[in-house]
């Protein structure tokens, strides 16, 4: 019985270790730079990251555009889901906020979008009070920030371009 | 407080589990009462909003749930199941109260941090990096007793919720180490590896706790419970190429193509281990299911089992990129979510707990017709708000796929749903309840069968 222990704990972390580098090791040695659309971020940019982080943004936003939706899946007008995602997109950030519910849109390319996505003072009073400019949406009003919290979160929404 | 009596640590983890559940219960009708009238969010005061903003209470909701109610569940279960197979005592009670002590340390500090905001920001691995190096040292002081116990046995066979059990903590102590990246306080790799290391963790802390340990307990009360033995002993033990799986909670995503084929024929192996479980969970069920109707804790694991079984079919369905293209990022993943943690996982400690309680407490359950209260509430109230989200996620998925729909009505149409969900969550709420009160009055009630020791010495 003493071996079958032994067989038990050697196969379990020989098929654990297998597993850590088949599926992380070798995608994390892929070589992978900087994408046309990634760009380090400035202080008050990563400010606002840190705020997107602590407030949860990424459970009810995704940041990633899947191939089959891109350029089709509708935010407001057709297609303005935006372009594919790329994993050069991602590459100065940590942890990424890829996310796996939309109770609200994508925002992976929401700096992009027509009319509003780069216009800091929509993304403020949006924050501040959400259903005021986007009747019917169940999103949280974020009054409780500070200005300069709030001007953070913008800086770095409109990175997301 | 550091009694030696047996079973006193198996029954301080079912009490405070049972408490951890109250706390992420009452977060979820918060959050679903808010999905349903957002607006009720904005009259509250100022200064308690950040506190109750759906950002943070969600992770709150969800690492109580998983930590602090299920594996404290699991970690009664396994602590009062190992001197019973091994036929010698716990190598060390004292140890396991050590054990429940700073495992509570560790949920008292995420139910404080998370809604603070202080977040790793990794799905089920939000919690901060002391918080992280505590649970690496719960489970290492879980598998310590585990281990040794086996070691010392004195019943010569094995029983495969043994196996389980030493399976689950060997593999689980390592994942938990890589998917945190507990050497950094940080938390967190930077770009595409982040997500890959996120979801190789979320997929394997379902399959190597969760599923492996779980097994294991169904497994040790289907005999007890039915009164026949195993069907086989032989078809038991999970499969453990299903630590390869991860990357199906991500299809169609950044990550390299080849990955995710990969993934997606490690999830499809994966119907070999669930098909040997639920053959073997029914045949030996066989000749029994007339019991169901007078046993609460067979019925609860009964059908935990079915759900389980929905969830593998499904699990495995989701790998497919198709379907995943449909409901991923729906409310349907919330759906699947509660239909693993609370349907299969939840029920079959409800299961344990009416075993086993009774018999660490020396008395009896207090109410018969409490338990089918429970019973019915909860399943019901639980189909209700699975079901509602199932249709709801394909209805938005084919909504988005069509590419004709603004976002904020799709958005709207989900009302309705998340009604059918509030009712749902209130249902399974008041069924809890009936739990709650009925382990309560036992607790309370005077013994039956005289004590072993001190009863006072260990209570929780």
């Amino acid at each position: 019985m003493r071996t079958s222990l032994f067989y038990l704990t050697s196969v379990s972390l020989a098929s654990l270790l297998l597993g850590i580098i088949v599926t992380i090791i070798i995608p994390a040695e892929e070589p992978i730079g900087p994408s046309a659309l990634a760009r380090p971020y400035t202080a008050q940019e990563a400010w606002g990251r840190d705020i997107y982080k602590r407030e949860g943004c990424h459970y009810c936003h995704t940041q990633q555009v899947r191939g089959p939706e891109a350029n089709k899946g509708m935010i407001h007008q057709p297609g303005d889901i935006g372009p594919e995602s790329a994993p050069g997109d991602y590459y100065y950030q940590s942890p990424v906020f890829w996310g796996t519910e939309r109770q609200g849109p994508d925002l992976t390319h929401v700096a992009s979008r027509q009319g509003i996505g780069n216009n800091k003072a929509w993304h403020i009073l949006h924050l501040k009070n959400p259903r005021a400019v986007s009747p019917g949406s169940l999103m949280p009003s974020y009054d409780y920030l500070s200005q300069n919290e709030l001007d953070a979160l913008a800086a770095y929404l409109l990175t997301l371009r | 407080m550091w009694s030696d009596e047996p079973g006193s640590a198996s029954r301080r983890f079912f009490y405070s589990a049972i408490f951890w559940l109250l706390v992420p219960g009452l977060i979820g009708l918060f959050l679903a009462t808010f999905l349903y009238v957002p607006s009720f969010y904005d009259k509250l005061p100022l200064v308690v909003k950040p506190y109750l903003s759906f950002g943070r209470l969600r992770p709150t909701h969800v690492n109580i749930m998983i930590f602090g109610w299920l594996s404290q569940a699991y970690a009664g279960a396994i602590l009062f199941i190992l001197p019973r197979l091994t036929r010698t005592r716990l190598y060390s009670e004292r140890l396991a109260h050590v054990n429940w002590w700073l495992w509570n340390l560790m949920m008292v500090g995420a139910a404080v941090t998370l809604p603070l905001g202080l977040t790793q920001g990794r799905e089920y691995a939000e919690m901060i990096w002391p918080l992280d190096l505590l649970a690496v040292l719960n489970w290492s002081l879980l598998a310590v007793n585990i281990w040794v116990t086996v070691m010392r046995r004195r019943e010569p066979k094995i029983y495969v919720s043994l196996w389980n059990f030493m399976a689950a903590t060997i593999v689980f102590i390592p994942v938990y180490m890589v998917g945190n990246k507990i050497w950094d306080p940080s938390g967190a790799y930077t770009g595409m590896t982040d997500n890959i290391v996120n979801y190789f963790y979320v997929h394997n802390l379902f399959n190597s706790w969760f599923t492996t340990a779980g097994v294991g307990l169904a497994l040790y009360l289907l005999p007890k419970l039915t009164g026949k033995p195993l069907y086989s002993h032989r078809l038991a033990l999970w499969g453990l190429w299903s630590v390869w799986a991860g990357q199906h909670h991500q299809l169609y995503s950044a990550a390299p193509d080849w990955l995710e084929y990969l993934t997606v024929v490690f999830s499809i192996l994966a119907v070999v281990p669930t098909t040997a479980f639920i053959v073997n969970f029914f045949m030996t069920m066989r000749g029994c299911w007339n019991r169901v109707r007078e046993d609460v804790a067979l019925r609860f694991l009964a059908t935990g089992a079915i759900f389980w079984g929905l969830t593998c079919v499904q699990g495995v369905a989701q790998s497919f990129r198709t379907v995943s293209l449909l409901v991923h990022f729906t409310n349907w993943t919330v759906g699947h979510s509660h239909l693993a943690f609370v349907a299969d996982y939840t029920f079959w400690s409800f299961a344990l707990m009416y075993v086993m309680v009774p018999q660490l407490a020396h008395r009896p359950m207090h109410s018969r017709k409490l338990m089918e209260w429970h019973y019915w509430l909860i399943t019901l109230g639980m189909t209700l708000f699975m079901v509602a989200l199932w249709i709801a996620g394909v209805i938005q998925g084919i909504d988005w796929m069509s590419g004709r729909i603004p976002f904020l009505q799709t958005v709207q149409a989900m009302y309705p749903f998340f009604a059918a969900r509030l009712l749902g969550g209130l249902m399974a709420g008041a069924g809890v309840l009936c739990f709650v009160y009925n382990i309560w009055r036992t607790a309370r009630r005077p013994q039956t069968a005289p004590a072993m020791a001190s009863v006072g010495g260990g209570g929780g």
